[in-house]
């Protein structure tokens, strides 16, 4: 019979009578273990040896409980501290005795957690008692430290300590316990028989080599077996963002439901952001402390007078019949000043006044998923940038029920359902909806936008005469939403952990 | 979003269904956008409103709309008030900045401590909203019988005067104080005082109404001691001063309708300006005409005509059906004079669609065909970082605000010089936090920071972002030159420049561009291993080894090979 030279190694150290581990095989034929334990299992399916299998349970202190073995348990020191200090008579201080005993850090905590429970004595409102009758030379934990100090991976049967003290040496992180797999091989009677008849050793090899294959020698070799089983070394390779992977899947989204992107300035005029939104200038969200207005520079230079003069007219005195407008004062000055765009509605009123693109005929249907600013206060779920997902859709006549459907087609590509339309204001659409979804995994009902269908007094002065519905949201939220992801701060910034985005889970 | 604590127990008096549920009374809240946002430690409701419905800012208010959703109360309803006795005068010597004042007579209030509570709280809240924090509005109100008017008018009608004066031109006792101050005192010292001390610090005279006896209230900023509201008042001088004469009527007549709800009998006021008088409160309604087809286009169902007047009835409206002149159907609504939303035919369509419950609408995908598209600018970008990502680096999305130190200082650059990366910087204006006071030149500090944070994390670290930056450009409209830099940074044991170059090379090869690498000397870099990057000819970032005193500001014990480049070069 011809066999690998492992099996055969291993045939002819095993034996029929008494079962061999696997580890006494591999010190015999001077293999590794994992070769020895392949060649078992192939032996096994050829029936030329009988496997058994028991699992061993062992034991073996942990640094900490290496450390204790010299230095002696803390709570030990500690009475030993207490009763040099005279704490066996009366109360001492214990910032004298912690001073004595030379405990540090966490130390000390942990002496003073198990001081009563072992009976060393007392602490009470900052004195430390000491029983004069505790045994510490009796301290069964200690004892136990010592017992398995120079052992590694003692058998928990030969080890002479009591199940209770393992379970707590377990406990304060002293111990660990292991179990391991023992497999025992016997040689079945087949294999006995092929042993008398004499085996015969085939060639194995590593590696597939350009001289085993243009030779033909691969024909007359066997390869040697591989643990497959076993964890390769990790490769870090690299990976879109997981922000922007959302990002794309919306773009994806959204581009499948007909809408094309609008890109523009991230630092703009107050106009563009704003006025052309029939925000009243003083309105509270244009006040200081919501936005980020800039230093340098303060102002556009240049914008579409007739558009001001439209705009100006609207805020005043509205458009159209029994339109009334804003009862607030409107500066051009106001507008023009320059600052980092708190929403990317900015983008829809350049594309909508026809200054970016041209006059947009309907039907059409725009977004853009870029950033905005807003001056909050950051914490977990606010960000002082983040990405709004910004869509409209224009068309003769639309209606709240194609806003609504819209966004029922929209959230429903990312497993959000149930979608509720809450009315709301907003000053520059009526009427205005906030939108509730139902959480795909916590079953909660979170809000997850804002639309609504903008008005006619900022359609007007923009030159659209047509119906225009629109809507916003934070991709960070759809990202929480989708991903389960807790803090938005780990998705987004600086504060980014490499761990954290590598092992982030992809999202398609 | 603003908030406003109503009693419950209040509510359910106010509407007349002392039955209804806790559970019932914040379903029906919500149903008025009102949000349940939890109780306060009096156990009132704490709810959470849009900031349109200001006559909700009350419990009378919010009782006055439920009993409109209950159907207790239709159509359009205005106090009668009784004609005026008092007079308020307007001197020539009213500062320009604040020239406004209305009023109204309150009489035979039953103020128990609720219905104080409830008045002191609209007042805040139509200060926080309308009034723009008293800036815009602010309201006064007295107890009529501590002011003696002046009989300066023939008939010997009281009146009171509304005047500018001399910072320290008078004194009176503040509300809150037992001593006498001047108005310029009061902004000095009295805690009030200081909060709105801006307000008026600006002005020569400061704003200040008389009766009688001498200066009783120091609008926007403090009432007189001696004319203070408490729970044993029972006839109200309302006065209201502000920058515009629509907002405070506006105010004013809010104020009248919750005090009108709890019994109280509401007398106009005369108002005498220098040149023209009026007579307030103004409970006028307004009507807008709105038209069948587009309350039909807008909720996307056919109603019967009938059905909205019935609508109009339960919204607090009066609708009358008519024709256009081009014989349209359309309808004259009437709004009631509490309303201060009402800016368009559209807002009462909203209405409308409120009354009949948005929720019962069925969506519908519109029936419109459009082709999407990306913006070739996101399409560049996406190509590029697939690019980027194939050649194994960490792709990373970093914040677009910085401060100085660390777009500057800690790469040892300075801003304006042409190092690349190195523009000058667009500024925030008052910064709320001294870390993002600008937007970031380039991305390279973004990375360095990164790396920094992580350099418990194994390496090699190869980071990339294709992200926004801005500097100043004249040449721009605003005033900002924006563009997307491409910046990657390789840290490991054995990094150095060939590592860089490789990569950089493959990406100039896949876009089709030729690179050179010409020698520079850019100070964040060891020098004799820098190099501009050239594409096309084009002279567009830098490439080279981090310089050892960067790698230590940043705490990196490893070397650090970097490039960055103009997105737009690859196009």
């Amino acid at each position: 019979m011809q066999l690998p030279a492992q099996q055969v190694a291993v045939l002819e150290a095993a034996s029929a009578d008494d079962a061999t581990s696997v580890d006494a095989l591999a010190a015999a034929t001077d293999l590794p273990p994992e070769t020895v334990t392949g060649a078992v299992f192939e032996l096994e399916a050829e029936e030329l040896v009988a496997v058994t299998e028991r699992v061993d349970e062992t034991v073996s202190l942990t640094d900490e409980g290496q450390e204790y073995v010299t230095d002696g348990l803390p709570e030990v020191r500690l009475y030993e501290a207490a009763l040099e200090a005279g704490a066996g008579d009366e109360p001492v201080q214990m910032g004298r005795v912690i001073g004595a005993s030379g405990l540090e850090g966490p130390q000390v905590d942990i002496a003073l957690s198990n001081y009563a429970r072992k009976g060393y004595g007392s602490i009470d409102s900052g004195e430390i008692t000491a029983d004069p009758d505790a045994e510490p030379d009796a301290d069964a934990e200690a004892n136990a430290l010592a017992e398995l100090a120079d052992a590694d991976d003692t058998p928990v049967e030969d080890a002479d300590v009591d199940a209770e003290t393992l379970e707590e040496l377990e406990r304060r992180g002293l111990l660990d316990r292991s179990e391991s797999t023992v497999r025992e091989v016997t040689l079945t009677d087949a294999a006995v028989t092929e042993l008398m008849a004499g085996l015969e050793t085939a060639e194995t090899v590593g590696q597939v080599t350009p001289e085993l294959l243009t030779s033909g020698e691969w024909e007359d070799v066997e390869f040697a077996e591989y643990n497959v089983e076993a964890d390769a070394e990790t490769v870090e390779g690299g990976k879109v963002h997981i922000l922007r992977q959302m990002s794309e899947r919306v773009k994806d989204v959204l581009v499948g439901m007909g809408f094309q992107e609008m890109d523009g300035p991230h630092a703009d005029a107050d106009f563009w952001i704003n006025d052309c939104l029939f925000m009243p200038q003083d309105h509270p969200a244009r006040t200081h402390w919501d936005r980020f207005a800039l230093e340098q520079p303060s102002h556009i230079d240049e914008l579409p007078e007739d558009l001001v003069e439209r705009v100006e007219r609207a805020h005043r005195e509205g458009v159209g019949e029994d339109s009334e407008g804003y009862h607030s004062p409107w500066d051009e000055d106001f507008a023009r000043a320059l600052a980092l765009r708190g929403h990317t509605t900015s983008l829809s009123t350049r594309y909508l006044s026809g200054t970016e693109i041209g006059e947009i005929e309907p039907p059409a249907r725009f977004f853009s998923v870029e950033k905005a600013y807003r001056n909050d206060t950051l914490d977990a779920t606010h960000l002082l940038e983040f990405y709004q997902i910004e869509g409209w859709v224009m068309a003769e006549d639309l209606s709240v029920r194609d806003l609504m459907g819209t966004f029922e087609e929209f959230y429903a590509q990312f497993g959000i359902t149930d979608i509720q339309f809450k009315p709301h204001y907003n000053p520059y659409t009526e009427p205005s909806f906030e939108l509730f979804g139902t959480h795909p995994t916590t079953g909660e009902l979170i809000e997850i936008g804002n639309s609504g269908i903008f008005r006619q007094e900022m359609l007007e002065p923009l030159g659209v005469d047509c119906d225009v519905m629109a809507w916003g949201l934070a991709l960070e939220r759809l990202a929480m939403l989708t991903t389960g992801a807790e803090d938005i701060r780990d998705l987004h910034g600086t504060l980014a952990d490499l761990e954290f985005l590598r092992n982030a889970e992809v999202t398609y | 979003m603003p908030t406003v604590d109503i009693d419950p127990d209040e509510l359910r008096e106010l509407t007349g269904h002392e039955e209804t549920s806790d559970d019932d009374l914040k379903a029906d809240l919500f149903g008025l956008g009102l949000e349940f946002e939890g109780r306060t430690e009096d156990g009132e409701f704490e709810l959470e409103f849009a900031p349109d419905r200001l006559d909700r800012l009350s419990v009378e208010g919010v009782a006055r709309s439920m009993r409109y959703q209950y159907g207790d109360a239709r159509g359009v309803h205005v106090p009668s008030p009784n004609s005026a006795e008092w007079t308020i005068e307007v001197d020539e010597s009213v500062p320009d900045e604040r020239p406004y004042v209305t009023g109204a007579v309150i009489r035979d209030v039953n103020l128990d401590e609720d219905a104080l509570d409830s008045l002191i709280q609209l007042q805040e809240k139509l200060h926080a909203t309308m009034g723009r924090k008293r800036a815009k509005g602010a309201i006064g109100i007295h107890d009529l019988t501590m002011l003696k008017g002046r009989s300066a008018t023939d008939d010997g009608a009281p009146s009171i005067e509304y005047v500018g004066v001399d910072p320290d031109g008078d004194h009176f006792v503040p509300l809150d104080s037992d001593e006498e101050m001047t108005p310029a005192e009061v902004l000095e010292n009295h805690q009030t005082g200081q909060t709105y001390a801006d307000l008026v610090s600006g002005y020569d005279r400061y704003p200040a109404i008389y009766d009688d006896l001498g200066l009783f209230s120091f609008p926007p900023v403090i009432n007189g001691r001696r004319t203070e509201v408490s729970t044993d008042s029972r006839d109200l001088f309302v006065e209201m001063t502000g920058t515009d004469q629509w907002t405070i009527d506006k105010m004013l007549n809010i104020v009248c309708y919750a005090l009108s709800a709890r019994g109280a009998t509401i007398e106009d006021v005369t108002i005498e300006y220098q040149d023209h008088e009026i007579v307030r409160p103004d409970l006028s309604t307004k009507t807008k005409t709105v038209s069948h087809a587009r309350i039909e286009t807008i909720l996307g169902i056919d109603l019967d005509p009938d059905e909205v007047l019935d609508l109009a009835e339960r919204s607090g409206l009066e609708a009358e059906k008519t024709e256009s002149e081009d014989g349209d159907l359309v309808y004259e609504v009437t709004i009631p004079p509490y309303r201060v939303d009402v800016l368009h035919p559209l807002d009462i369509i909203d209405d409308l669609g409120r009354a009949y419950g948005f929720n019962e609408l069925e969506p519908t995908y519109p029936d419109v065909g459009t082709v999407g598209g990306r913006h070739e600018r996101s399409r560049l970008e996406r190509a590029v970082r697939t690019q980027l990502v194939g050649l194994g680096f960490e792709d990373l999305l970093n914040f677009h605000m910085i401060n100085e130190a660390e777009n500057y200082d800690r790469l040892d650059v300075a801003p304006g010089t042409d190092a690349y990366g190195a523009g000058e910087p667009v500024t925030i204006k008052e910064p709320y936090s001294e870390d993002y006071t600008m937007l970031r030149t380039w991305v390279m500090p973004s990375l360095m920071t990164v790396l920094e944070r992580n350099t418990h994390r194994s390496y090699p670290q190869h980071l990339s972002e294709i992200g926004f930056r801005a500097a100043l450009d004249d040449s721009e409209n605003t005033g900002v030159g924006e563009s997307r830099h491409v910046g990657a940074v390789l840290a490991s044991h054995d990094a150095g420049y060939e590592d860089a170059k490789a990569r950089l090379q493959a990406l100039a090869r896949n876009f089709d561009v030729d690179l050179e690498t010409p020698p520079t000397d850019h100070p964040a870099f060891i020098s004799g291993r820098t190099a501009a990057v050239v594409l096309d000819g084009e002279d567009v970032g830098v490439i080279g080894e981090v310089h050892p005193t960067v790698l230590i500001e940043y705490d990196l014990e490893v070397p650090v090979a970097a490039f960055e480049f103009d997105l737009a070069a690859l196009q």
